[in-house]
């Protein structure tokens, strides 16, 4: 009843809205009255952002974006976090032909769309060399056979090696370096090295730069899984011997298992637990707001170590929007929308990766040194494999690797019963 | 004199069951609190000391910003009143239907009575998760997608099954005699239901509504797949938007809108509690 | 009122005669027609090859035998019996003891009974996201985890909460205890003081023990309810699944991954449709045969009552 109450207040409080914001509504960008009408379906994590300061530049470019083309209105549909909830729910919707005409799409998951068929492209608004620019990754992702753009992939991230130098003073290059240093830091009364071991989707695709530094692939040339199969199992062997080797010579504490969640690595070097960590590139600037300045300095980053000093790799993930209205007027729309607010000052805005070389000496924002550690290492970027039966390979090598970690598998047996559950499901798709 | 020797030595005994009770009472206290003193020490934070996580349980710079900003959004009221009344709305359609069918079972004999109790059960059993994709279609079919009744009567559906139980229950224990009195007199059965039986039940129906409307409050599938207007969300699902993003966290607005979504429900407890209890009193044991 | 009115008629209904039809129509209706529909569908998807990408093409028992024959689902259901079995058991125990408690509480004139009612309850209704945010925090192994730390002050731990594949379980039945209690004890509180209060007093009467009175007179007069409660919580248990995602998304391995998880997992990570209809046709199938067996117990015990 007072939450009432004081909401009440709260409200009656507010001071009247400026011209700009009246653009802006919970569901609406631009006039109410405008004749055409762009359904977008949008995450809360910018316009809507709960962080007020991401959210007033969101809505600062919306309503020039908006304001240039008075026509038309945007009428936005909130995505929540629930990923998978939403990809089933965009699928059906779209199958049952009430799909948004723009949405956006976690880049793991473009190439279920792409394969059910549903998104139209948007070539009219990128140029030929706006497309070349891409990141090779990126491009092969958002592009068909035909050269078709299906999708926009506006921002990427990477995996990276966290260290705390005042331990860790020299940056590891391999994964013994790893271990030896890790073992030091244990010494020291410090956590070695930490990385996500838990059942999720984050554990899986950090492992598996491990995997792909080695040439390692994941699914052949026609999306069958061919991890277990030839030179490919020896290369999964060893990295899961990798992971393997840091929690039972104790490198790494058996909690990795726990680890769910990238935001625990943020919390073990705010307690100095922890002397390394894989983590994300965004937690570089999470990092910044969280320690004081003297501890944040002694925090670096650098490329994830490989078997060897010269064999890298690291996962690439991010979010892409793609049209899926067959109106191509409003597909161009949804182009336009990405390239004058996501793809660009959208990036700089957060300090999200952009995923085209040129927009990195358009802006301020990537000026930072830690910059130049993550355009480096994103030169060996590998993106999840665009098939349709990845999500179940990950999910067998989440099991595995929680299985080997504890204790409950040999690598081995753990190996042969993944590749038996990912082939049976490949059977039936 | 022995009588009060043992009247002493029972209260003695009673003091001490007294600190048993406490002693009982405070560790399953600690128990049930401790989470809600996490979910509050998060409520606090301000961004920088939210990735402490359980590093810091008392935040350095406590703030009551994050429920500024969570009360200041005109649409989280809109949340919390697009949940209340989805889940009451849907409460008591589940009650409207289960009375006259708990009725049904409690006072007529009839072939396949079971069965049919059974088989109410039974649609209960199916979990919402998998009938979500031909539920959608269904809807679609029905022109009842993004609008609320789609929501409130499978709410009804699947709130009936149990307030059928307790309804049941009650009926079974108010006095057929009084019934049996009317009939003589005259009244239909639909006028006895009315006029003697409900009043009789009030308690009964009051419990099956507040347990179903609590059932409802939590749901998230349902009026996730449903409902695809923001605007038209109940807080359950809502409340998924202040999940962080990988820019910034923003766990301390997340449990600062847990915390705030729990109070409507609770407030609706402390001020029905005695309703709940003296509802199930009534035949509880009977049934 | 109509008793006080005089005689129109001679006779009104008998008590249990009455056709029961347009009793239970509406009901039955909304039943059918909301939710039953859907729940047909799911047999008809449960025997075909649709998935969230593809409507049905064909009639098939693929997905049948390929869901049947997965090696994991054995170790799946084993999980599932596990944290089925031991929840509901908790959860009976531990509505009871408090429902008890606090009733002896109240007849004592103890203050602060109302208070921990509503706190339990409390428990009851907080969102699913924040119980596995909380529990996350709670159970965290680092070295500054909050439960470690408050054992590590008496001497105890550190306790492996999540990594170790048994103690993940243990800790996933505790985070589901937190969260459904309430409905345990809410149950059983009307249960107890549904128990005509005569025999109580004739039962100190006789100088019985707190235990005599539990066993003798509180448990007898509870076990119906006790049956039925069963199969609510039962059903209620085999349906979870979100607490567990949110603490350990079913892992280490598959530790923790029980038959809800596994379905939801089968429908919404792999999109495989008709896998996951098999499976939700399956947890059907145990939460049927579960209720039938307390129920006909129930009825056994009646007969000889």
């Amino acid at each position: 009843m007072r939450a009432i109450l004081l909401t009440t207040a709260a409200i009656a409080a507010l001071p009247s809205l400026g011209a700009a914001q009246e653009l802006i509504a919970r569901n609406r960008v631009g006039l109410a009255d405008a004749p055409n009408t762009l359904t977008f379906s949008l995450t809360a994590y910018d316009l809507y952002s709960s962080d007020p300061a991401t959210k007033e530049t969101f809505e600062g470019l919306f309503s020039d974006f908006i304001a240039a083309r008075p026509d038309w209105k945007i009428e936005t549909q909130l995505q929540t976090a629930s990923i998978g909830q939403e990809q089933a729910r965009l699928l059906q919707q779209s199958q049952a032909g009430r799909g948004p005409d723009c949405a956006m799409i976690d880049s793991s998951q473009l190439a279920t769309f792409i394969d059910a068929g549903v998104l139209k492209p948007m070539n009219g608004v990128f140029s030929d060399d706006e497309v070349a620019d891409l990141f090779p990754f990126v491009r092969d992702a958002v592009t068909d056979a035909d050269g078709n753009v299906l999708a926009w992939w506006w921002f990427t991230d990477l995996r990276v090696l966290y260290r705390d130098t005042t331990v860790v003073p020299d940056a590891p290059q391999t994964w013994e370096e790893v271990q030896n240093a890790a073992l030091a830091a244990v010494e020291q009364g410090r956590e070695g090295i930490l990385f996500n071991g838990g059942r999720w989707e984050g554990t899986a695709f950090d492992w598996m730069a491990n995997f792909w530094a080695q040439g390692g692939e994941l699914v052949d040339a026609e999306g069958r899984p061919v991890f277990a199969q030839g030179e490919n199992r020896e290369k999964f062997l060893s990295a899961i011997a990798y992971y393997q080797d840091l929690v039972d010579s104790g490198a790494a504490p058996a909690r990795v298992t726990s680890i769910t969640d990238y935001d625990a690595f943020n919390a073990a070097a705010a307690a100095g637990s922890a002397a390394m960590f894989v983590g994300g590139n965004w937690q570089y600037g999470q990092l910044r707001g969280t320690l004081d300045e003297a501890t944040f300095a002694n925090w670096q980053v650098s490329e994830l170590p490989g078997p060897t000093a010269d064999m890298r790799a690291t996962g690439t993930g991010g979010w892409s929007i793609a049209a899926l209205s067959d109106d191509p007027e409003k597909a161009s729309l949804c182009g336009e929308m990405v390239k004058e607010i996501y793809a660009g000052a959208g990036n700089a805005a957060q300090g999200l990766l952009p995923t085209s070389a040129a927009i990195y000496d358009q802006f301020d924002t990537y000026d930072g040194p830690e910059y130049a550690q993550f355009s480096d290492a994103l030169q060996n970027g590998v993106a999840r494999p665009g098939a349709t039966i990845y999500p179940e390979i990950s999910n067998q090598i989440q099991i595995l690797i929680g299985d080997v970690l504890s204790g409950a598998a040999t690598p081995e047996e753990a190996l042969e019963t993944a590749d038996a559950a990912v082939q049976a499901a490949y059977a039936r798709q | 004199m022995s009588g009060l020797r043992m009247s002493r030595l029972r209260m003695t005994g009673d003091r001490w069951g007294d600190v048993a009770t406490y002693l009982l009472l405070g560790v399953l206290g600690v128990f049930f609190a401790l989470p809600f003193a996490w979910l509050l020490s998060l409520a606090v934070r301000t961004p920088a000391e939210v990735y402490l996580g359980a590093a810091r349980f008392i935040p350095q710079a406590p703030t009551l910003d994050n429920f500024a900003l969570i009360l200041s959004d005109p649409a989280f009221l809109t949340y919390l009143w697009n949940g209340l009344k989805l889940s009451a709305a849907g409460a008591t359609l589940a009650v409207l239907l289960a009375i006259p069918a708990a009725y049904a079972a409690s006072r007529l004999d009839f072939k396949g009575k079971n069965a049919i109790l059974v088989g109410i059960l039974a649609v209960q059993m199916i979990s919402p998760l998998v009938i979500l994709v031909p539920l959608y279609r269904w809807m679609v079919a029905l022109d009842l997608l993004n609008r609320d009744l789609s929501v409130i009567a499978v709410y009804g559906a699947l709130g009936m099954p149990l307030a059928v139980w307790l309804l049941k229950v009650t009926f079974d224990a108010i006095p057929k005699d009084l019934e049996e009195a009317a009939a003589i007199d005259g009244a239909s059965r639909l006028t006895t239901l009315l006029r003697i039986t409900l009043p009789l039940a009030r308690p009964g129906i009051a419990s099956a509504f507040i347990l179903a409307m609590v059932t409802n409050w939590s749901q998230f599938l349902i009026p996730f797949i449903l409902l695809e207007r923001d605007g038209d969300w109940p807080i359950s699902v809502a409340i998924f938007n202040f999940a962080g993003s990988t820019s910034a966290s923003t766990t301390q607005v997340l449990a600062a809108a847990c915390i705030v979504a729990v109070l409507p429900a609770v407030a609706v407890f402390v001020a029905l509690q005695r309703m709940i209890v003296s509802a199930l009193v009534v035949g509880a044991v009977k049934g | 009122m109509t008793a006080a009115s005089p005689a129109r008629h001679s006779r009104g209904p008998a008590p249990a005669d009455g056709h029961p039809l347009p009793w239970l129509v509406p009901a039955v209706a909304v039943l059918a027609l909301f939710y039953a529909i859907p729940v047909l569908d799911v047999f008809r998807l449960a025997f075909s090859d649709a998935s969230l990408l593809a409507p049905a093409t064909r009639v098939t028992t693929d997905a049948v035998r390929g869901t049947l024959t997965d090696p994991a689902l054995l170790s799946v259901l084993g999980t599932t019996a596990v944290f089925t079995g031991i929840t509901v058991a908790a959860l009976q125990l531990m509505g009871l003891a408090i429902a008890l408690v606090i009733i002896r509480g109240e007849d004592r004139g103890l203050p602060g009974m109302a208070a921990f009612r509503t706190l339990v309850l409390a428990a009851w209704v907080v969102p699913g996201i924040a119980n596995g945010l909380v529990w996350g925090m709670l159970f965290d192994e680092a070295p500054y985890g909050t439960l470690n730390s408050l054992l590590g002050s008496v001497g105890i731990g550190p306790v492996a909460w999540l990594s170790d594949p048994q103690m993940a379980m243990v800790s996933a039945m505790i985070a589901n205890l937190w969260q459904g209690t309430a409905f345990s004890m809410i149950v059983f509180y009307a249960g107890r003081k549904g128990i005509d209060p005569v025999l109580y007093e004739v039962a100190e009467l006789d100088a019985a023990t707190p235990w005599q009175t539990f066993r003798y007179i509180t448990l007898p007069l509870l076990r119906r309810l006790i049956a039925v409660n069963t199969i609510l919580i039962a059903v209620q248990t085999l349906n979870t699944f979100d607490s567990i995602l949110a603490l350990t998304g079913g892992g280490p391995g598959r530790a923790t991954e029980v038959l809800a998880l596994f379905t939801f997992n089968t429908v919404f990570y792999n999109l495989d449709l008709a896998g996951g209809s098999v499976l939700a046709l399956l947890l059907f199938g145990i939460s049927m045969v579960l209720a039938l067996v307390v129920l006909r117990g129930m009825g056994r015990e009646r007969a000889a009552a």
